[in-house]
């Protein structure tokens, strides 16, 4: 490893190094700021928690000790030391004297990249280096602002110069979408009510309550909300974390109940104005949930600039302010899982490469929540209910050491809390209901005081106490986890019984005619719920998950647990109000079943997805399950899949398969085996010897593929360790009783789901730029190995000099070598060799809940990051160019969309069990008629189907209207995009995102 | 059998027939059509392609050109009468910007393309359209491959200029087709001959003759004229069409509006552009052009959507 970049190298320059005129000029900087706040009164407050003084040092230092110097803060002062002693909490190192130069003078955006792209790199604990910022902000926020205010116009001047008039047509083509309706053809098997499944007849002005919570959600700037993390906060600071207030340690399953329980009880019970629900996740009218124990303190910095930057501003108030900095933020610093793991670990490699954003991102930092809890259960016994399980297996657990107990226990508490909300959710209706003069309101809060009443401590009887229940459990779960992929599951299928059982007690067919009208607004109310709260996002998040909300995905259609058809009155009415709504939340995923479910519901799937422009994701429920043959999981079970945050099969219920754990980019790995383990972006030998392309090392391709897969695995093991040490500290920082609950086996086991209580337990990865470094492999192969067109180091240098001065190479990369996508069995067996390999390693690996890892090709937002991150590639991709997202093919891979189709359905799936992403951008002709558009995109889907492919997802808009929408987003505020499995408002994307969705390739409808 | 050179097969065309499709491009045609939209499919011959747009300016070519017939000093790039169609430049170019048009395929090679993308065609109600240059101009080729395609189920569809003979091609294509797009371009013998090089007496009777059998039961036969500013689109011709059409007792037709892309494929094969001047030869047929030939044609009870 090269000294200069080892994360492990000494802090403190000790040895004699010549200091450089901007050390000096960062000594005088850190003087006046530690002047500031040592004379400042009103400064001065903020060195100081509510149980005493901040105390901390922070050092800076280039990488070759030309500036070395540190700030400490102690017992209310501030003082700048001449060197970085050995104790130092974070130590801020650049890459060099211009770095620091580079970072005074760059605007925040131009701050973060320089973060990313590793000008600054960190060592220590980084709740301080937050802190440190948060103080830098209190002396330049106006500064800050400004910049932020001149960013956000000059972006607005150069796009409003490029396209300085609206195109209306555009923005009114999409709107008129949803004014020609079909009809159905034909009703599936499973409806039993619904004349017409695609309820054509109605449309968003048949329900006013509707549209005014969607033009709340349009206008409401997201608020931050403390009431979480205070309410919390102020039960460990009573209780103790670590230990009790006898001295003992805390059992953490059951601290954490007792914390939550608390929370529960004492959180404000809100009805919002007119909603059929009850409850909310943030006392805000939209709010941004904090979670300090997982990566909460990341706001830290920005609790002064937050409602000014430019992508996704939150509002929040001073007196929230306040109390994070004082109160709650100093009482994580440690206890967050990041910062857990670099103490017990004592910052380890695998840790370091994540901090590094290149190469791959452990979303274990931020939360384990990627499941489908069991909501048939709590429907069905109520919270009560399972309480009395909890104390059945209780009384019969034979663990002597009492620990099944104790466990229980916690689940128990978790539930106890989870009633007590209700029940004051129910006398808060009361109250509205007395309030409320207006007699339809008063007899519907009358009507939700008696529900709430009844769920979710008992069962669920009607439609309406099954969609509460689930809303309400629903808040409980992310009052205990990370709003980061929580996923809500088959709500089609397990609110089915409940709307027959309704319907069939009606008498008239006006009764159940106004009945269906009443089961759409409440589908609608639930979805409305979904968006009440946001995930809280670092700046820096914006530009790698951008726009993305806490994707809670729901899963439509496929087959029952008995294998039969699934579509059923309640598919096509959660189908409705996608088709309504077309809001980015929940994120909508429809399964069809080849040979099972109707061509009349995948048409509908496509026309919803014509007129939302972008959802629902499709997905093929028997390359699915084929995918996941190898876990030999119980065929009910796995019948009973769903999607989970973007694309990710869970079984619902019974399985925590956290299939996010990580974003890996392969191109690294790619990168790295061209320079022989050295990673160009990050300057850091990091990975394995595996041969160097100029000293000739590669005498066949098959040697540089076994570097390439080297370095490959290198990344993989690395990322799963630190996945590992990640679970631990879950296990110990926010083990999750309530969930516990409600996934399958947890009860029987008397165990946490941290501690692998399901009874199905993986960890799943997202692998990125599987296209890009196929591509690149078959250039490599084709053009040195067999045709012996360019030589490997000529080669090599094209791709370090970014193809600048060798345009028919370029040319030749680009044009002459047969890539994924273009209809080519090399390539597609090349890309099969790549997704076997990532299989296999990920499979080779043990986590820490003994469930096996599995290997996924989509890339949620992080494709335009990693490609931001990388440099040219052999492909001919060029530096800072996004990869395509998922495993898309390349734009220029082929003209014809069929090839593409054919070349993604023709992978094996076995290879890639965390599932897919295939994006394909659709646009119909102008003068079509609706049946014809919906014809050919049954066509490509069915027929991709058939062919075996696992998923696919469309974007139904144009180049053209995107441009138009960046340049006049005022016109497109609810348009909808796929990014990578995820669904987002094109007008909340950072730019480079936006860019990439307006270069994918387009093929006419 | 003689083997044609096709020019390319278009996979997921959309607009050539009901459903997905896939076209097959033949190069060659008896006619000869001054606005031909596809005018690499004119000559049977293989030609060479230069596009300025895609040349990176290496340079290779130039170094390995036997003949010396490459020069950025002529418009076109390629000397073609010294050319000799050797095609090494086209090998050597790494952008694509030389290239050969016109390959050599067999009915099996044809056949393994296309039949890929029969799950498409299935879901669809698509196929396979024979298009060109001129199919029929291959009677035994053609026929062949039509059977081959039949043979596994695949819809077929020709799109035809309509000069051919008759018997040959009732005995070796009409069997295997499942609908004929059968262009009528002029009605004046004189002005088919002045435009497109020879007389249309062969193509109107052949037309009639199908459009007749088709009424008695046979596959279907839509006729189409395309929309050419000055030279098709005139009131006089498309009136006679209709009135024609109409006599024949034909009910549908398509009219296909002008375009002016073909110039710049024109450049590319060496041709230099022959518009008599017109300057609506430059442009996109106007749209209220096209809706009054559409009007004559429904005026004459035929449909034109």
């Amino acid at each position: 490893m090269l000294f200069k970049t080892d994360p492990a190298a000494p802090l403190h320059t000790g040895e004699k190094s010549t200091k450089s005129l901007i050390h000096l000029l960062v000594r005088t900087l850190l003087h006046t700021v530690a002047a500031s706040f040592n004379f400042r009164p009103g400064l001065r407050r903020y060195l100081k928690t509510d149980s005493g003084w901040f105390d901390f040092t922070v050092g800076i230092r280039t990488e070759s000790g030309s500036v070395a110097t540190a700030v400490r803060f102690r017992e209310g002062k501030v003082r700048v030391l001449r060197e970085i002693p050995a104790d130092c909490d974070i130590t801020l190192i650049f890459a060099s004297d211009g770095a620091v130069r580079k970072l005074l003078q760059a605007t925040p955006t131009e701050q973060i990249f320089m973060l990313m792209k590793s000008d600054l790199r960190t060592v220590g604990n980084q709740s301080y280096m937050n802190l440190f910022f948060f103080y830098l902000s209190l002396l330049l926020h106006k500064k800050q602002k400004k910049l932020m205010a001149r960013e956000k116009n000059d972006s607005r001047k150069a796009l409003q110069k490029s396209s300085p008039t609206a195109n209306t047509a555009f923005s009114d083509e999409l709107r008129r979408r949803s004014v020609s309706r079909m009809r159905a053809e034909s009703r599936d098997p499973g409806v039993r009510y619904l004349a017409d499944p695609y309820l054509s007849d109605y449309s968003l002005a048949d329900f006013p309550r509707i549209g005014s919570f969607l033009e709340t959600h349009f206008t409401v700037t997201a608020e931050v909300c403390p009431e979480r993390p205070r309410l919390v906060t102020d039960w460990y600071k009573q209780n103790g974390f670590e230990t009790d207030g006898n001295g003992d340690p805390w059992m953490p399953e059951l601290r954490q109940a007792y914390a939550f329980k608390y929370l529960m009880e004492n959180r404000r019970p809100i009805i919002r104005k007119n909603d059929l629900i009850a409850g909310t996740t943030t006392t805000k009218e939209i709010g941004v949930v904090v979670y300090p124990d997982s990566h909460g303190t990341m706001i830290w910095s920005e609790l002064l600039t937050v409602p000014h930057r430019c992508l996704n501003p939150y509002g929040i108030d001073r007196e929230t302010v306040d109390l994070l900095h004082k109160e709650i933020f100093p009482y994580w610093i440690h206890r967050n899982f990041k910062e857990w793991v670099r103490e017990k670990y004592g910052s380890p490699l695998c840790q370091a490469i994540d901090e590094r954003f290149a190469v791959y991102f452990i979303w274990k930092q931020a939360a384990l929540s990627h499941t489908i809890p069991d909501f048939p259960k709590i429907l069905r016994l109520g919270a009560k209910g399972i309480i009395d399980e909890i104390r059945g297996q209780q009384a019969a657990s034979e663990d002597d050491t009492g620990t099944q107990k104790t466990v229980l226990e916690a689940m128990a508490l978790c539930l106890e809390g989870l009633v007590a909300y209700g029940e004051n959710l129910a006398s808060q209706a009361e109250t509205d209901a007395a309030a409320e003069t207006e007699p339809k309101r008063k007899a519907e809060l009358a009507h939700l005081a008696n529900i709430c009443r009844q769920v979710p401590a008992q069962p669920a009887r009607t439609l309406d106490e099954a969609v509460n229940a689930i809303w309400i459990t629903w808040i409980g779960l992310h009052m205990e986890n990370t709003n980061a992929g929580l996923s809500l599951g088959r709500l089609d299928q397990w609110l089915q019984p409940y709307f027959e059982a309704d319907m069939a007690a009606l008498e008239t067919e006006k009764q159940r005619q106004d009945y269906i009208t009443h089961a759409i607004e409440m589908v609608a109310c639930f979805y409305m719920r979904c968006t009440d709260h946001l995930p809280l996002t670092p700046d820096l998040a914006n530009w790698y998950f951008g726009g993305s909300s806490s994707d809670q995905a729901i899963t439509l259609g496929g087959v029952t647990p008995q294998g039969t058809d699934a579509v059923c009155d309640m598919t096509y009415i959660f189908l409705k109000v996608t088709e309504m709504l077309s809001i980015r939340d929940p994120n909508v995923n429809a399964r069809f079943h080849p040979g099972i479910n109707s061509d009349a519901y995948l048409k509908r799937l496509c026309e919803v997805n014509l007129i939302t422009a972008a959802t629902p994701s499709l997905h093929n429920d028997a390359a699915v399950m084929t995918s996941l043959e190898e876990f030999n999981y119980a065929p009910e079970d796995l019948r009973n899949w769903s999607a989970t945050g973007c694309v990710e099969p869970t079984l619902s219920g019974r399985h925590i398969g956290h299939t996010n754990f990580q974003m890996l980019n392969m191109v690294a790995a790619l990168e790295m085996a061209i320079h022989d383990g050295y990673h160009p972006l990050m300057k850091w030998k990091i990975g394995p010897d595996t041969g160097a392309v100029e000293k000739g090392d590669f005498k066949t391709f098959d040697r540089f593929f076994d570097a390439f897969c080297e370095q490959f695995g290198f990344l993989i093991d690395q990322s799963v360790e630190y996945n590992n040490m990640l679970g631990i500290a879950h296990q110990y920082i926010r083990p999750t009783p309530l969930l516990s609950s409600l996934i399958g086996d947890c009860i029987e086991k008397g165990k946490d789901v941290t501690h692998g209580g399901a009874r199905y337990n993986s960890s799943g990865a997202a692998c990125i730029g599987l296209a890009d470094v196929t591509d690149s492999l078959m250039v490599i192969k084709k053009l040195v190995f067999e045709d012996n067109r360019v030589g490997f180091a000529e080669l090599k240098k094209a791709v370090d000099d970014n193809f600048a001065n060798d345009p028919a190479l370029y040319a030749m990369v680009t044009k002459k070598v047969p890539l994924f996508g273009s209809g080519s069995d090399e390539a597609v067996e090349m890309a099969d060799r790549v997704t076997r390999f990532a299989h296999d390693r990920y499979k080779s690996h043990t986590n820490y809940r003994g469930g096996p890892y599995t290997a996924g090709f989509w890339s949620m937002s992080n494709h335009v990051i990693y490609g931001t991150l990388s440099g040219a590639l052999p492909s001919g991709k060029l530096a800072g160019k996004p990869f395509t997202p998922g495993l898309t093919p390349e734009p220029h891979a082929s003209a014809n969309l069929l090839d593409n189709i054919r070349d993604v359905a023709r992978l094996n799936p076995r290879h890639m069990n965390n599932n897919i992403a295939f994006n394909v951008k659709v646009v119909p002709g102008g003068d079509d008629r609706r049946e014809n558009i919906i014809e050919r995109m049954f066509s490509y889907v069915k027929t991709y189907f058939d062919m075996g492919g696992m998923q696919m997802q469309m974007n139904v808009v144009t180049s053209e209207t995107l441009k138009d929408a960046m340049a006049h987003p005022e016109n497109y505020r609810n348009l909808l995009v796929r990014i990578s499995g995820y669904n987002a408002y094109f007008v909340t994307l950072n730019s480079d995102l936006q860019k990439e969705l307006i270069e994918r390739a387009e093929y006419g409808l | 059998m003689t083997h044609p050179l096709i020019l390319e097969i278009k996979g997921n065309a959309l607009d050539d027939g009901p459903g997905i499709r896939s076209v097959i491009f033949f190069k060659g045609c008896p006619l000869s059509c001054t606005w031909c939209h596809n005018p690499e499919g004119k000559r049977i011959d293989a030609e060479i392609g230069f596009d300025a747009a895609v040349c990176v300016g290496c340079d290779t070519c130039m170094g390995v050109c036997p003949e010396n017939a490459l020069s950025r000093d002529n418009s076109f790039f390629i000397d073609r009468s010294a050319c000799t169609f050797c095609f090494t430049c086209a090998d050597a170019c790494p952008s694509g910007a030389l290239s050969r048009i016109g390959e050599a395929m067999g009915v099996d090679e044809i056949l393994n393309l296309v039949t890929r993308d029969k799950p498409f065609y299935d879901t669809s109600g698509g196929g396979v359209t024979l298009s060109g240059g001129e199919p029929a101009m291959f009677m035994d080729f053609t026929g062949a491959l039509l059977h081959a395609l039949k043979d596994r189920g695949i819809h077929t569809l020709l799109e035809t200029c309509g000069l051919f003979d008759l018997d040959r091609f009732n005995r070796l294509l009409y069997p295997m087709l499942d609908i004929i797009y059968f262009d009528i371009k002029l009605f004046d013998p004189r002005a088919h001959a002045r435009y497109c090089g020879v007389s249309n007496t062969t193509i109107l009777a052949n037309f009639k003759a199908l459009h007749a059998r088709a009424r008695e039961g046979g596959i279907p036969v839509i006729p189409r004229t395309p929309l050419i500013p000055g030279i098709t689109d005139t009131p006089d011709n498309i009136r006679a069409i209709a009135d024609f059409l109409k006599e024949c007792g034909v009910s549908e037709a398509r009219l296909l509006p002008y375009h002016p892309l073909w110039q710049e494929k024109n450049r590319k094969i060496g041709v230099p552009p022959d518009t008599d001047g017109s300057p609506a030869m430059d442009k996109w047929l106007d749209n209220t052009v096209a809706k009054e030939c559409r009007e004559v044609f429904e005026a004459a009870g035929i449909r034109t959507g």
